[in-house]
């Protein structure tokens, strides 16, 4: 089909243009005469709009069109709303959520997580409906945020009387001036109302505050941002929500980071009898009041990457972590999550006791991690040779460890010394009293050396025992694409006031032997519009009711 | 106009596929760190070895390397020690490197394992358990076997016998 987009003032429109880019004509022949002017876009053919389109528009024109644009929000919607219905695999840390759902929901549950609605925002057509919204959201502004420009910034001052008549703000009486005179008149009243004249000749155009025409498309570029933010957080290093356990005082690596976090000392506080309500003892319960973490975050200088060298740390960040008040330090967070006050042996200050005397030879400090090798007490040395976090014996017989965990603690030494053979003697150290008693130690010693202890190990209070009183686990998050998301958020702001505090108001106006017409536009607020026309009229000496400019498209 | 246009659309329209696609495929394959499987990329790592050195995974390029996951707690990774040291011996000479990394140890117990033990090949410190978490260890002893590619080509969980290893590291060697 080929149209004929020649207007009669000569100017030869786009496929798809609604009013004359030059003189404002309606071009449209089955727009019924009188009606009013269809003025989106100006009039201006969208980008997509051509004759012949190719694969290639077509898949523009299927993004441009505000319709699939509206139907994808409302299946993004729904889509979201199948996330709401049980909770989401991410709420949860360590669990299988292949059992849970049918354990909770029964068939139902069970369904919800084969259908991969127990990951709704994070399944592959969830995220396809965000990409399609934002394919969408950039093609329509494109498609019609240039075409508009370019309308705007080359507008024709001279109108045509039909698309002056059929605007909805519209004026035409005699005036019995002559044209240039009225119009050069006419320009001082309208900028002491803030608007840009134009004239020409017997024709007027006033305009004032068309950036807020760029509102929506501003509004789309901040949307854009947020999106881009959401869908691009899973780039490596942006984010991060693990979960990790951090003993009481001692500076433990944020893995995959170069921070270090040290838990000082861990308190929870529970609330006295009290203050609980009397209805409330009665349940029994025990309810915490505090969970708090005096944490200080280092940050590694040196010897980082290097597992030869110690690292190097610089405190950086000292902050008491409590429930929804964490930590925060250049955009990673560390909120409370658990703790377990189950005590730790950290280190003993064990002293080498001569068991015949009694004598005490001194104490030295034994680490149940990464101790030293070798210590001294008095004129003997004690070299260790193995360590057994978990204390068993084979079938063998053999000293084993069972576990990494420091369940029960050995440390074989051997000590040489006055009235010791030589080559010195074996001696296993428990530093548990019930680990001594219960794997026999002066049995196995006596085994070991062939004879009774000369020398003894021996902590001798409870001043010489370190623990690790317990550990806190914290949620460490790293969020680098927020600043992203409230920068978009912020633009949304933006692009929202520039389209809903102003509006773009034009007046066009021409003469034509002594008979002057005016037509008036605005997006919005029709009654001010009317308003201001009517209060410039008046300022003109011509006497016009607000009431009697306002045009309903009623007429033949 | 409408010629100038096409290439901003196509240029529209590839950058809307290439970052869409992107974004959707980080949401189907995961985008955070996933436990290595068979073919794939062993995650890098540098560790502090028995001998002092620090040893990371490029060291080795271009050889076969077989990882061996253990700890001196673990009855099987004791009991296949001597599998491991006898195939490293054997294939040793031909570009293949046994790696047994420890986990979480201090250098105490594991010195002390290795001169019971007699083992030789370089034993790593994985003192915080980091390489055992990426590579998502959960049975031990756990044993990436990865070719001259640079690929995992086989994950053995479980002790490994002799003939399991040198058939393992025969089909690398002469694939």
């Amino acid at each position: 089909m080929i149209e004929n987009t020649k207007c009669e003032c000569g100017h030869q429109n786009r496929v798809g243009t609604v009013l004359c880019e030059a003189c404002g004509k309606p071009l449209l022949e089955e727009e019924t005469t009188g009606d009013l002017l269809e003025m989106r876009y100006d009039g201006v053919a969208r980008r997509s709009q051509r004759v012949n389109p190719n694969i290639i528009d077509r898949i523009w024109n299927f993004f441009s069109s505000v319709k699939v644009a509206v139907y994808l929000i409302i299946i993004t919607l729904i889509g979201a709303m199948f996330g709401t219905i049980f909770e989401q695999e991410s709420n949860f840390i360590r669990f299988d959520p292949s059992t849970f759902y049918k354990d909770k929901y029964g068939t139902i549950g069970e369904i919800y997580y084969r259908l991969g609605l127990s990951h709704t925002y994070e399944s592959w057509w969830f995220i396809l409906l965000l990409v399609m919204i934002g394919a969408s959201l950039v093609i329509c502004s494109l498609d019609r945020v240039l075409p508009l420009y370019k309308a705007l910034s080359k507008q024709k001052i001279l109108k045509h009387m039909e698309f002056l008549t059929r605007q909805k703000v519209v004026y035409q009486g005699d005036i019995g001036l002559d044209g240039e005179h009225f119009v050069q008149q006419a320009v001082e009243p309208l900028r002491k109302r803030h608007y840009r004249v134009h004239t020409e000749g017997n024709a007027l155009l006033a305009e004032k505050q068309r950036f807020s025409r760029w509102g929506p498309y501003v509004i789309h570029i901040g949307l854009i941002i947020f999106l881009l933010a959401v869908l691009f957080r899973g780039l490596p290093g942006l984010h991060m929500d693990e979960h990790y356990w951090f003993p009481e005082g001692e500076a433990t690596r944020i893995p995959g980071t170069d921070y270090y976090l040290e838990n000082e000392r861990f308190t929870v506080e529970y609330y006295t009898e009290d203050e609980m309500s009397e209805d409330f003892k009665q349940t029994g319960k025990i309810v915490p009041k505090l969970y708090e973490t005096k944490a200080i975050l280092y940050k590694c200088v040196a010897g980082c990457q290097d597992p030869s060298k110690d690292p190097q740390l610089e405190e950086v960040a000292r902050h008491p972590i409590q429930v929804n008040d964490p930590l925060v330090f250049e955009g990673l967070k560390a909120y409370q999550f658990d703790f377990d006050l189950t005590p730790k042996l950290r280190a003993v200050q064990p002293a080498l006791v001569n068991t015949k005397t009694g004598e005490s030879y001194g104490k030295f400090k034994l680490d149940m991690q990464n101790p030293q090798r070798e210590y001294e007490a008095g004129p003997y040395k004690l070299t260790l040779h193995n360590k057994y976090m978990d204390f068993s014996l084979n079938e063998q017989g053999q000293p084993v460890s069972l576990s990494g965990q420091p369940n029960a603690p050995a440390f074989l030494f051997l000590i040489q010394g006055p009235e010791l053979p030589a080559e010195g003697v074996q001696y296993l150290y428990f530093p548990k009293q019930i680990d001594k008693e219960r794997f026999q130690q002066d049995a196995i010693n006596r085994q070991l050396s062939g004879q009774e202890a000369i020398v003894t190990l021996d902590v001798q209070g409870m001043e010489d025992v370190d623990f690790i009183a317990s550990s806190s686990y914290l949620n460490i998050r790293i969020d680098r694409a927020m600043p992203f998301v409230w920068l978009g958020l912020g633009i949304v702001m933006l692009g929202l006031i520039l389209g809903f505090y102003w509006q773009h108001r034009r007046i066009w106006l021409r003469v034509d032997d002594g008979k002057l017409t005016l037509g008036g536009h605005t997006a919005k607020n029709w009654f001010g519009m009317r308003r201001e026309v009517a209060s410039f009229l008046a300022a003109m000496g011509v006497e016009a009711d607000e009431k009697s400019l306002e045009n309903r498209g009623k007429r033949p | 106009m409408g010629k100038a246009r096409r290439p901003i659309q196509i240029v529209v329209l590839l950058l809307i596929v290439v970052l869409g696609g992107y974004a959707i495929g980080t949401a189907v394959f995961g985008g955070e760190a996933q436990k290595p499987v068979q073919g794939g990329t062993p995650p890098a790592f540098k560790l502090l070895g028995l001998d002092g050195e620090v040893h990371s995974l490029k060291d080795y390029k271009d050889q076969v390397v077989v990882l061996n996951f253990w700890a001196t707690w673990c009855v099987y990774c004791v009991k296949e020690m001597p599998a491991l040291q006898a195939q490293w011996e054997k294939w040793r000479d031909q570009g293949v490197v046994v790696l047994g990394i420890n986990t979480g140890e201090d250098p105490v117990t594991v010195e002390s394992f290795v001169r019971q033990t007699g083992v030789s090949f370089p034993i790593l410190y994985d003192s915080d358990n980091t390489v055992t978490r990426d590579y998502g260890i959960v049975p031990m002893p756990t044993t990436f076997f990865v070719g001259r590619n640079g690929k995992i080509s086989s994950i053995h969980q479980g002790e490994l016998n002799l003939d399991t290893l040198d058939d393992q590291i025969r089909q690398l060697v002469n694939p």
